[in-house]
């Protein structure tokens, strides 16, 4: 890999460095595939998850005949084929705020591979205290996120001149978790996350082959000269709508460090024996309580029930609705739903608030208006019990008269209940 | 909608772009907007076209403007200069939430 800014020293640099790849999936796979090619000397891998098959379209160290493996068994494996020079550390279980500091204090540079806004505030404040470089990437459905935190890395409070930002420097509060799926609910463009995770490998090999993850005031081996840049996040977004939309890229400028971040900023309480005696607690930060609604067990009957009850001719007046997104529907659906896709249904009831469209057109024409019960389904069984809230907030239960009903547990709980062949995908 | 409609820059408005879910919850990736608009003002604008996004996109969201962050005025954060920004005709405004999954 000799190419200008990139010669013998930096090579020395990369096969002396210790790096730390804390998820095996979508991202940690490209990643660690061009890190190991790049020649870094130890690579340490984190996951505690095995491989299935619906990991496979886009976790690229992984194989058909390793389903069930480790995944991080499985990948060492993949680049043992690649490059059997590097030393290769499995650490086969999750990270957790008990074990976290133990595990990144033995490496040079961490890139956050993981798939849960939880385990990245935990690492990103582990690398804050321990002073290390983080390469930090995202991607979920059709978009991805890149940003170098942390580099070079200065101690927790320093606030004189330009401090690299950590994650929570740019993002303070984590998004409530009905508005979080992993990749797997979520679904994924492998291209895309594959996208983000080399680029990853690209800002790592970057940072250790110019000895950026050294601190400033490491006097013991001066770094070389520094050519800083404004920290930078990079968001990539692949359109599917149109044929010709192109794809794009974004590189936004980030401000730097945070006068009263948590976590580095100025009276930071943060410190490596509180988060290993749970302080803060990640788990709870991150699933703040949500509006999401329990419906009461009068509202909901169970797949197998509602599928009973058809089957005994108890319901043959009744409207479903499915509120999945098209795309899931398209693979399958309960006979006769009609599919009225949760986040249209949701804009339909606020423009009905907003400027007094009649209620009943929250669904296709005919159906508001009608008296045969409602019943909803969706994929899991969340947004059809708000889905049944909105349509008897809308009146659309008149006045109590009319059932409206969720289907609890969704089209899950009819493959699991009903139709085992149903694609539930 | 596709970048490819992406409007050009309309005399009196700004574009705004929603990634990641904010696209999923305006069901846009992005529009144009009046202009001007003081930044303080941007999230109220935003919550009045689509009910709840606040909560749900906004308040954890990171926002620029001209591709580069702006500290929201309502931010613990700011330093108080975020107080007087206003969104000018042509600029362009994203919303970014983070993304957690990989």
């Amino acid at each position: 890999m000799i190419v200008p800014g990139m010669g013998k020293e930096g090579q020395l640099r990369l096969i002396n460095s210790r790096v730390l790849i804390i998820g095996a999936g979508g991202l940690g796979c490209p990643a660690a595939q061009y890190v190991a090619g790049a020649g870094v000397g130890t690579i340490g891998i984190v996951d505690g998850d095995v491989v299935e098959t619906s990991n496979l379209h886009r976790q690229v160290g992984h194989a058909t005949s390793r389903i069930g493996m480790k995944k991080v068994d499985s990948l060492i494996t993949h680049l043992r084929g690649l490059n059997p020079l590097p030393t290769y550390i499995p650490h086969p279980f999750h990270l957790t705020p008990q074990n976290a500091a133990d595990i990144i204090s033995q490496y040079d540079l961490v890139m956050d591979c993981t798939d849960n806004p939880a385990t990245r505030y935990l690492i990103s404040d582990i690398c804050v205290l321990l002073c290390k470089p983080l390469v930090s990437a995202a991607s979920v459905q059709k978009s991805g996120q890149l940003i170098v935190l942390n580099c070079p890395p200065t101690p927790q409070g320093a606030l004189d001149g330009k401090h690299a930002p950590c994650y929570r420097c740019c993002f303070r509060k984590p998004p409530p978790p009905s508005s979080m799926v992993s990749c797997g609910e979520a679904g994924i463009m492998g291209p895309v996350v594959g996208m983000m995770g080399v680029a990853q490998a690209g800002e790592a090999i970057k940072i250790l082959a110019s000895a950026l993850h050294i601190p400033p005031d490491d006097s013991a081996s001066p770094p070389p000269e520094r050519n800083l840049h404004q920290p930078t996040l990079l968001i990539y977004t692949y359109d599917l709508d149109s044929a010709v939309g192109p794809y794009s890229f974004r590189a936004l400028k980030m401000g730097g460090r945070k006068k009263n971040c948590f976590a580095c900023g100025e009276n930071s309480t943060l410190t490596l024996e509180g988060i290993k005696a749970g302080n803060p607690n990640y788990e709870q930060f991150c699933s703040v309580p949500t509006a999401r609604c329990t419906l009461p067990p009068e509202g909901r009957i169970t797949a197998a029930a509602y599928h009973a009850a058809r089957e005994r001719g108890e319901l043959t007046e009744h409207i479903l609705i499915d509120t999945r997104d098209s795309e899931h529907f398209s693979f399958g659906s309960i006979e006769g739903a009609v599919n009225v896709p949760f986040g249209k249904l949701l804009m339909k009831a606020a423009a009905i608030k907003r400027d007094g469209t009649p209620a009943s057109e929250v669904l296709p024409p005919g159906l508001g208006e009608a008296d045969a019960p409602i019943f909803v389904v969706c994929r899991r069984g969340l947004d059809s019990q708000e889905t049944v809230e909105k349509l008897k907030e809308l009146g659309l239960d008149h006045g109590g008269e009319r059932r409206i009903m969720d289907i609890a547990g969704g089209m899950k709980a009819w493959k699991e209940e009903v139709d085992p062949s149903f694609p539930y995908i | 909608m596709s970048w490819a409609a992406l409007p050009g820059i309309r005399n009196r408005y700004f574009n705004i772009l929603y990634f990641a879910s904010a696209g999923s919850y305006t069901s846009k990736n992005v529009e144009a907007l009046p202009a001007p608009l003081p930044l303080k003002k941007l999230f109220a604008t935003l919550e009045e076209r689509y009910k709840g996004i606040r909560a749900s996109v906004l308040d954890h969201s990171l926002v620029t403007i001209n591709l580069t962050y702006v500290d929201m005025p309502d931010d613990e954060g700011g330093d108080g200069e975020a107080e007087d920004v206003v969104i000018q005709e042509g600029d362009e405004v994203a919303i970014i939430p983070p993304v957690s999954s990989g």
